[in-house]
């Protein structure tokens, strides 16, 4: 796609002549994740501002179960380990490894996933609803925004190792094994900054 | 490119030419001077008339000045350049790509003229927001689309001002002359901005939020102003104004308004009036120790009625002399000005004769209580309130006949 | 207007027909679309130059629109008591001129000329991903249309277009204007927000051998600031639309009071985001002139790494500020103090470019074409609103200027004065490039002076009535607030109301002068260099090939085109011209490039932008459509991943006839 446009003929080779040193692909998802921050800093900043407004329904500390929440960030934690791992086989051409990391990784992320439809099913069964109170609506939208990003990026998981059985992976496939992974790492960092101010800091 | 340095140095340094230089500066921003001396402008941002106003016009008028300075020498330098450097086939000037040395002396020149306003900037905001010697307090609460005026019967207000039992007013607010009035400025529903131009500058009013802002009127006198937050469909017909009355007015005015209710004498239009407001009107309206035909106390419950609970309190609607959001005046256009162009001596005299049935604004205020909506773009349709679960938003048109009217009327003259 | 030649492969002469497509290529539901001259090309095309065009015509539509809506807010403001619109439609027609003036002009006409002019300004033979670049067009006219469908479905938004909360609650704003507003900005957003990242990775990642960031033209430095400025301004305006989305369309409670929501939260959300906007609209501008200025006073930009680097530093001093729209919203004297300063710091580099292009015609030769008149009245008006911008950054003196027509006199100034004279000084200057005739110069003078006349009689008297106290967005003003003699409201309203008609008629005169221009028989084809222009993008063919450069240049100079036209003695300083444009292409071109490759046609960026849309509508009126929509993007987006970027067939070599190249394995299912 990209490397096309640029060809000049004389170094046709793809991805070889780029101003930076990084392919388009790399640099162009580098600056769609630091657009990212800029979106979760708006979320994370609307719940720290009202975490602790309820006026009805539970308050944060009476529902939050640490001892849960923290298995499944450990579990999300894990799959960007074997994220690494299917990114490090891709590029070793490796074909079978790459296949078995991407499906663990995209387990591990719907089992975190899953927790997260478990947890917040049992909120609302302990009365904390999305319209309850400014914690609930700032609460949901936060966590629901990156549930949101972790199925897409199993979505994308997916995709990956279903194009890569009929060899259709379009473009180089390390690269693109590693631009996803770039996603799933940032789909994890966010997690941790989120897990530490809304469940570890008390309100 | 080395007469433009020569020229800014020695315009440096030489003040002759710098006085020569502003001199013409003054000349040009005149205009927005002059547009300071309208007549009558009742909003002129440039005509401050308390402590507050005129701290900040001490500000703005030297920076404008400054600004316009800055204006025509950059205006002189673009034209110069375009007379002296047009092409006249002359040959390709050379290829400069910059001097440092002009660069970096026409960068600190604005880095300081920007310092020397910053100062004093700094140091006016810090006495704006000054508090801690308020001589009183005035609770502002914005709704669409008027201001309620509640006067706490607390502090300094009962020691100093004789306030002893809270007064709640609307349209006008109205302060002693020459006193550190503090309004603690919220809202019922959407954000509003209360903005007296010749008092102070502006300060929203946020639901949720108590903000502060001081009002100091340093001669008797009407001052007007408006909502400057845009607040939704009569955003437009959301006007206020503040009454400067001199101490001694000031105490009638206070005293006038703790007076108790003067039930109409039986079998007067008043009367009839008295009864029809309490079917139509009194739902919404407070009129304080209005008595039912059982003799209970009337209450009004706007809360049951209007999405954000409040509607204007017509106690002694006849002192004040707007109604509708400040929208329009109780006078007669010949009364008004008797009042607004009164001298400072005799305003408070003026002011406190209230409304009299010769004066009356017969024209407007009828027109109101016939189609309030239709005079002023409300959310009172019944048929329209699905959003606000029923409430409305303003008066609706209560369908009053023309007799009803006539007694309402005749009621509403004498509260004051 | 099918005004690019594109370059005749044997696709092409094929008419149109999908016939050179291999079915091995069109792997989704579709096949390839192929190359033709077809109004079809501009459905499918992934070309930076037809898109930049398909912005252009857009921008202009929604700039009409948006100025018959400034027309009718002033006719009903040109004498008190207006009758021409009643309270509910006035408040529309002033939040809905705002949007679609900053959302559907200003900033998609900048992404026009950024689309057309940074590749070629670059020595690109594209943008870094084509079809993502299509994809941003296509929401931003989609999202446009969406927009203002709500004219025809209830109403439009009536919130201004800061749309403060809780005003822009249902319970305040029933109607369904303010949902079509947040979610048809949504789509836009998704627009500026996919061209900001094509844009940034075309400028870092594509420049042609030898073009240092230093060297590049400057309007390409003060694109990729404003780029940069996207990138982080919308995500923020992202957050504040869902809250708001989900506040009026799920119940949400993030605005509302009664559950103890803080309606400051949306007005910084709003700024962080809005006040970086108004670098977004005004530095596209200031590149333009940074480059017509030194064209036509036949001079380099005067300080270039100096206006560069102020550019950066608006760019990032422009998150600081934005708490200098809310002076009066009840912050602390510390932050205002704090924000009041910054803002003043902001005046440094704004005021060093000014100095700059003053300097810039300082001992120039100038010639006073129009692009350069546009140009030289940007710099008198914009300084004229800098002025205005610096007396109400002393907060304490905002807070008298604050929501009075002085504010809307100040950044009328800045937009109009400013970045849209500078579009206008744009078009008149790059017209030749793109569309091989340059504009009337007759009527191009009658279309800047009535534009000038007009704005200044339009926006002048403004200053007037807001420092006599005229406030913003009221639907009529009164005679008994109007004051007397000479400063009185109704004189300079009226003065404000017939300007707005002169400047109506300066813009109407651009139209006629294109008309003018493409249909009459007495208009030239331009020279190939018709300004004797300094920099890269006047290096190829009136309008270039769709793979721009015949032979990629290599950069030596800021200026290149120049240096390589003119000589400077390096004893006298003296400066002649040692070759013709022409000699200078024939030169570049005696060895052209082989084996071009350019990304070829799609389907999927025009498909999944319309699908947007129907998620807008369904989330309006009916949760099944929603649905539809979401399995159509669903669906797009697999079909837009499953295709290659390029299909073999739009290999060729510019002078011979086409070799087939299998460049396909650099594909990526992004682009």
């Amino acid at each position: 796609m990209a490397e096309t446009a640029i060809s000049h003929g004389h170094d046709v080779g793809h991805g070889a002549h780029s101003s930076t040193g990084l392919s388009n692909n790399k640099l162009g998802m580098w600056m769609f994740l630091g657009s990212e921050c800029l979106l979760f800093g708006g979320l994370i900043s609307t719940y720290m501002l009202y975490k602790g407004r309820v006026n009805v329904g539970p308050q944060p500390d009476q529902i939050f179960d640490i001892p849960f929440t923290s298995v499944s960030s450990f579990i999300l934690l894990m799959s960007s380990l074997t994220m690494v791992l299917a990114v490090s086989s891709a590029q070793r051409k490796d074909e079978r490894n790459m296949n078995l990391w991407l499906v663990v990784t995209a387990l591990l992320g719907a089992t975190f996933v899953g927790g997260q439809v478990y947890e917040f099913t049992s909120f609302y069964r302990e009365g904390l609803g999305f319209t309850t109170s400014l914690f609930g609506s700032s609460f949901y939208t936060l966590t629901g925004f990156h549930g949101v990003h972790v199925s897409v990026g199993i979505i994308m998981l997916m995709a990956l190792v279903g194009m890569n059985r009929n060899k259709r992976i379009p473009g180089d496939r390390a690269e693109v094994v590693e631009l996803i992974g770039l996603y799933w790492h940032f789909v994890d960092i966010v997690w941790i900054i989120i897990f530490t101010l809304v469940y570890l800091i008390p309100s | 490119m080395k007469k433009m340095i020569d020229q800014f140095g020695e315009s440096m340094k030489t003040a002759r030419r710098w006085r020569n230089a502003s001199k013409a500066a003054i000349a040009v921003s005149a205009l927005s001077f002059v547009a300071s001396c309208g007549r009558d402008a009742p909003q002129d941002t440039w005509q401050p008339a308390g402590p507050n106003a005129e701290r900040i016009d001490n500000l703005q008028r030297p920076v404008f000045y400054v600004a316009g300075v800055v204006g025509v020498i950059v205006f002189a330098a673009v034209a110069w350049s375009m007379y002296r450097y047009r092409d006249r086939g002359q040959a390709i000037p050379e290829q400069t790509h910059g001097k440092p040395a002009v660069e970096i002396v026409l960068t600190v020149i604005p880095v300081l003229i920007l310092l020397g306003v910053a100062i004093p900037t700094a140091s006016t905001i810090f006495k704006l927001a000054e508090t801690s010697d308020t001589e009183m307090t005035i609770n502002v609460t914005g709704q669409q689309w008027w201001w309620e005026y509640d006067y706490p019967a607390v502090g300094s207000n009962i020691e100093q001002y004789g306030i002893t039992a809270p007064i709640v007013t609307a349209g006008q607010l109205v302060i002693p002359e020459n006193t550190k009035v503090l309004l603690r400025v919220t809202s019922r529903d959407v954000i509003h901005s209360y903005w007296i131009p010749k008092l102070n500058g502006k300060k929203d009013s946020v639901p949720g939020r108590v903000h502060l802002l001081r009002m100091e009127g340093s001669k008797p006198g009407i001052y007007a102003g408006q909502c400057t937050e845009f607040c939704g469909l009569s955003h437009a017909y959301m006007r206020m104004e503040a009454v400067v009355l001199s101490r001694a007015d000031y105490d009638k005015w206070v005293a006038n308004q703790l007076e108790e209710y003067t039930v109409p004498e039986i079998g007067t239009d008043a009367a009839a009036g008295e009864s029809v407001f309490i079917q139509q009107c009194s739902r919404c309206h407070q009129v304080n120790g209005l008595k039912n035909s059982d003799g209970s106390l009337n209450i009004a419950a706007p809360e049951q009625n209007l999405v954000s609970g409040a509607a204007p309190n017509l106690t002694n609607l006849m002192t004040r002399n707007t109604f509708a959001g400040a929208s329009w005046d109780l006078l007669t256009p010949e009364c008004r000005d008797n009042v607004w162009n009164a001298s400072s001596a005799d305003f408070g005299e003026r002011y406190l004769a209230g409304v009299s049935t010769e004066c009356l604004n017969q024209k407007d205020l009828r027109e109101w209580l016939r189609n309030a909506p239709a005079k002023k773009p409300m959310y009172a349709d019944p048929t329209k309130l699905a959003s606000t679960g029923g409430l409305y938003r303003g008066m609706p048109d209560l369908g009053l006949t023309e007799d009803q009217i006539n007694v309402i009327v005749a009621y509403l003259l004498e509260r004051k | 207007m099918t005004i690019i030649d594109r370059p005749s492969t044997d696709v092409a002469i094929a008419g149109g027909a999908p016939a050179g497509v291999k079915p091995s290529e069109a792997l989704g539901v579709f096949k390839r679309p192929a190359a033709s001259t077809s109004w079809r090309d501009w459905v499918v095309t992934v070309d930076h130059k037809k898109l930049g065009i398909m912005y252009g015509v857009t921008a202009f539509f929604f700039f009409i629109v948006g100025g018959v809506e400034a027309l009718l807010i002033r006719l009903q403001l040109i004498s008190p008591d207006g009758k021409v619109l009643n309270a509910d439609q006035y408040n529309q027609m002033f939040t809905m001129h705002a949007t679609t003036m900053v959302f559907l002009f200003v900033m998609p006409m900048a992404a026009a000329f950024a689309n057309y002019f940074v590749p070629l300004q670059i020595g690109a033979r594209d943008v870094a991903f084509p079809r993502l670049n299509a994809f941003g067009f296509w929401c931003f006219l989609f999202g446009g249309l969406f927009l203002n469908s709500s004219w025809f479905l209830g109403g439009g938004a009536d919130g201004g277009w800061f749309m403060y909360a809780p005003n822009s609650s249902t319970l305040f704003s029933p109607s369904h204007g303010i949902d079509f507003w947040t979610l048809g900005l949504q789509i836009t957003g998704i627009a500026s927000l996919t061209g900001a990242i094509n844009l940034i990775v075309t400028v870092l990642n594509m420049r042609a051998p030898g073009m240092k960031m230093m060297r590049m033209p400057i309007f390409t430095w003060m694109v990729l600031v404003t780029q940069f400025l996207l990138l982080f301004a919308i995500p923020v305006i992202t957050v504040a639309l869902f809250l708001l989305t989900f506040q009026r369309s799920f119940d949400a409670t993030f605005f509302d009071v009664a559950s103890g929501a803080d309606p400051l939260l949306w007005q910084h959300l709003f700024w962080i985001f809005g006040h970086p906007e108004v670098y977004i609209m005004i530095l596209p501008s200031f590149g333009i002139i940074s480059e017509v200025l030194p064209v036509f006073s036949k001079k380099p930009l005067f300080g270039y790494p100096i206006v560069a680097m102020s550019g950066a530093a608006i760019g990032f001093v422009g998150w600081g500020v934005w708490a200098h729209h809310m002076f009066a919203s009840g912050l602390g004297p510390v932050s205002v103090t704090v924000f009041s300063m910054a803002t003043m710091a902001i005046a440094v580099p704004t005021g060093v470019k000014i100095v700059n292009w003053v300097m810039t015609m300082w001992g120039g030769k100038l010639s006073f074409t129009v692009p350069m008149l546009f140009a030289i009245a940007l710099v008198v008006q914009f300084t004229i609103g800098g002025l205005s911008g610096v007396t109400h950054a002393v907060a304490p003196s905002d807070t008298q200027q604050t929501d009075t027509y002085y504010i809307v006199a100040h950044f009328h100034y800045v937009l109009f004065g400013g970045a849209v004279f500078g579009l206008f000084s744009g078009f008149y200057y790059w017209w030749p490039k793109m569309f091989r005739r340059q504009l009337n110069d007759a009527l191009g003078k009658w279309n800047f002076w009535l534009m000038l006349i007009g704005m200044n009689l339009t926006f002048g008297p403004m200053h007037i009535l807001g420092l006599q106290g005229q406030p913003r967005r009221m639907g009529v003003w009164t005679e008994g607030r109007a004051g007397e003699g000479f400063f009185n409201f109704g004189f300079w309203n009226r003065v404000a109301s017939i300007g707005s008609f002169v400047l109506g008629i300066g813009v109407l005169m651009f139209l006629v002068n294109v008309l003018y221009t493409h249909k009459s028989k007495k208009v030239a084809i331009s020279p190939l260099d018709p300004w004797d222009a300094r920099t890269l993008e006047w290096m190829t063919h009136n309008p270039p090939q769709e793979h721009n450069f015949d032979t990629i240049p290599t950069v030596g100079h800021l200026d290149e085109f120049f240096h390589r036209k003119y000589e400077t003695d390096s004893l006298t300083h003296s400066v002649k011209q040692v070759h013709s444009a022409e000699e200078v292409m024939a030169e570049l071109n005696a060895h052209p490039d082989e084996h071009i490759h350019m990304p070829s046609r799609s389907y999927w960026p025009i498909l999944l932008a319309m699908s947007l849309p129907v998620i807008g509508y369904g989330l309006i009126y009916n949760r099944m459509l929603m649905a539809v929509g979401v399995s159509l993007v669903l669906l797009t987006m697999f079909g837009w991943s499953m295709e290659p970027s390029t299909s073999p067939d739009d290999d060729f070599d510019p002078p011979a006839p086409g070799e087939g190249g299998g460049h396909t394995k650099e594909l990526s299912p992004l682009g």
